[in-house]
């Protein structure tokens, strides 16, 4: 920190982004995420059908909100279809874009049609879906972003997968599969501990930006691990799953939220952006 | 058609803000307001979507014990612009191909395609290119307000309400019909030079030596590969301090590069959780 500064002005430029970005990260990793549930689904047993046909809906439902929520956060929304005017794999927004296209027909095709072979590429597309938001935070140049350039798009896919398990737990409690809501929850508490196990890394080895977003996540995130843990008997499933459900999600999008406003404040440390991370 | 760019030579500047002015001027962009920053003569801080020069002032100053003030020993001056990186960040991360590479080897951005997602904006590794936010302001960009020439909105750099992202054209409308860019144009010292690269590096080069031998300690900064994968730049400079002095990135890294390593950890992470989702939803 010996190095001198120009006025303690920084060297980058701070996001735009605001809670449309935000809402969108989540939704757009729950969205894909339905889209694994409904692949894993086990379609020999009458719980697993209804699961399936539950995650194909909600998930097609989610994809909707997505295109809204990110023309909503562009300068010039009247110009959203310029995205499609090129493909850019380079570009992981570029790559995105289509992906949340491919994502969006197939989820529409597999829920009309309930194909198996159609739900396998809804479940692959789903999983790019999953990651690649975080991807396209860490390839910038946000110094706090940067940092995390394993451990946020793999945090992602966790947060993402956990939230979609959540989400499908709720609706299948209030529809009454409660076979699918026990499986559905030791799958997302496998997700929120490999979730919990990168941030713990993610902290250790990043600096006090990186503790900050990780000590905003921890409540949450520690409330949804108890709330999967805590076993309870079949008539008080539905009120334990909607408040676990409503933990993850939070979590998500607390996740999410930290993420950028920790970012926008680390461009402004003067001395971030003078030498780069590889 | 060889490349063309800028070598600006810091230790010509005298720090008169011609550049600035001129470019405001040229390109038709607002004013920023009035500011006293209170940073030695600096009131423009930072390069921004509607300043596309600004001139750095960096007053060292030495105590003279003997003195009854503190004696100004060395004042550099350096007026900034964006780099027009071989490999630009803002070029790679564009979803819309709105900034591309002209037929002069500048990075440029098409206002009328650009649907301002912000995205070239935290992947440019120098902090220039930013977004015009969207004003209702007309003084500001009412196409009434520009000149006979530019009243088409969608020819004007930043269009007439905002919205998109901005930065220095290297003058692209300027080069079109041969002239220089203002900025190197109104610079009374030619400490902004614009030129075809092979010959600024030349010169820029024989400049280094000319300075060594006058005992000035000079170098270049972008004029060979910069390094993190973003190879040379096509506005380089001549310092006489270290690259921080002037609020320049050390090691700039092209953000692109740390895809390969997310994308292999999402890919890890999806294969383990569908594998251990599999176990748990098909058990019987």
């Amino acid at each position: 920190m010996n190095d001198p500064t120009y006025y303690d002005r920084p060297v980058l430029k701070a996001p735009h982004w605001g809670w449309n970005v935000v809402t969108y990260l989540l939704l757009g990793g729950l969205t894909g995420g339905l889209g694994i549930v409904a692949a894993l689904a086990d379609p020999k047993t009458e719980g697993g059908r209804k699961l399936r046909t539950t995650a194909r809906r909600t998930s097609l439902v989610v994809a909707i909100a997505n295109p809204l929520l990110l023309i909503s956060h562009l300068g010039r929304p009247e110009r959203f279809l310029h995205m499609l005017r090129t493909f850019k794999p380079g570009s992981p927004m570029s790559l995105g874009v289509w992906g949340l296209v491919a994502y969006s027909t197939t989820a529409a095709a597999s829920t009309v049609i309930e194909d198996d072979r159609l739900t396998i590429l809804q479940a692959i597309l789903g999983a790019y879906l999953t990651g690649y938001t975080g991807v396209l935070l860490s390839a910038t140049a946000v110094p706090l972003w940067s940092a995390g350039k394993t451990h946020i798009p793999a945090a992602s896919v966790c947060s993402s997968l956990a939230s979609a398990c959540a989400l499908a737990g709720a609706i299948s409690s209030v529809t009454g599969n409660i076979g699918a809501v026990r499986k559905l929850d030791r799958l997302e508490l496998v997700a929120t501990a490999c979730e919990a196990a990168i941030l713990v890394h993610f902290n250790a080895a990043g600096g006090p930006r990186v503790r900050r977003v990780v000590a905003r996540m921890a409540v949450p995130l520690a409330l949804a691990l108890a709330g999967n843990l805590v076993h309870v008997p079949t008539k008080h499933v539905r009120t334990r799953t909607l408040l676990s459900a409503a933990l993850t999600l939070t979590a998500g999008y607390i996740f999410r939220h930290a993420l950028i406003e920790e970012g926008k404040i680390s461009t402004k440390d003067p001395h971030a952006g003078f030498r780069q991370p590889q | 058609m060889s490349e063309t760019g800028f070598f600006t030579d810091t230790t010509l500047c005298i720090g008169c803000k011609a550049c600035e002015v001129a470019c405001k001027q040229w390109n038709e962009l607002p004013s920023d307001g009035f500011s006293f920053t209170g940073d030695s003569y600096d009131n423009t801080s930072e390069l921004s979507g509607t300043t596309w020069r600004h001139v750095a002032f960096v007053e060292q100053v030495a105590i003279e014990p003997a003195a009854p003030s503190p004696i100004v020993e060395k004042w550099l001056m350096m007026s900034d612009v964006c780099k027009h990186c071989t490999h630009a960040g803002c070029q790679e991360a564009c979803p819309t191909g709105a900034i591309a590479k002209n037929e002069f080897g500048n990075v440029y951005v098409q206002p009328d395609v650009c649907n301002g997602c912000g995205y070239c904006v935290v992947s440019c590794p120098f902090g220039v290119i930013d977004l015009v936010d969207p004003v209702d302001d007309e003084r500001k960009f009412s196409v009434s307000n520009l000149s006979e020439t530019r009243r088409d909105a969608n020819q004007t750099a930043i269009q007439n309400n905002g919205g998109v992202a901005g930065k220095c054209t290297l003058c692209y409308d300027r080069q079109q019909i041969g002239e220089t860019p203002a900025c190197a144009k109104a610079c009374p010292t030619e400490s902004i030079q614009f030129g075809v690269l092979d010959e600024l590096r030349e010169r820029a080069r024989t400049r280094v030596e000319t300075l060594a031998e006058r005992g000035v300690e000079a170098r270049l900064y972008g004029a060979d590969d910069i390094g993190g994968g973003i190879g040379p730049l096509n506005a380089f400079f001549l310092l006489t301090d270290r690259p921080e002095v002037y609020n320049l990135p050390v090691t700039p890294v092209l953000p692109s590069t740390r895809q390969r390593a997310g994308y292999a950890a999402a890919a890890g992470a999806a294969i383990a959780l569908a594998l251990a989702g599999w176990a748990i939803m098909r058990a019987r």
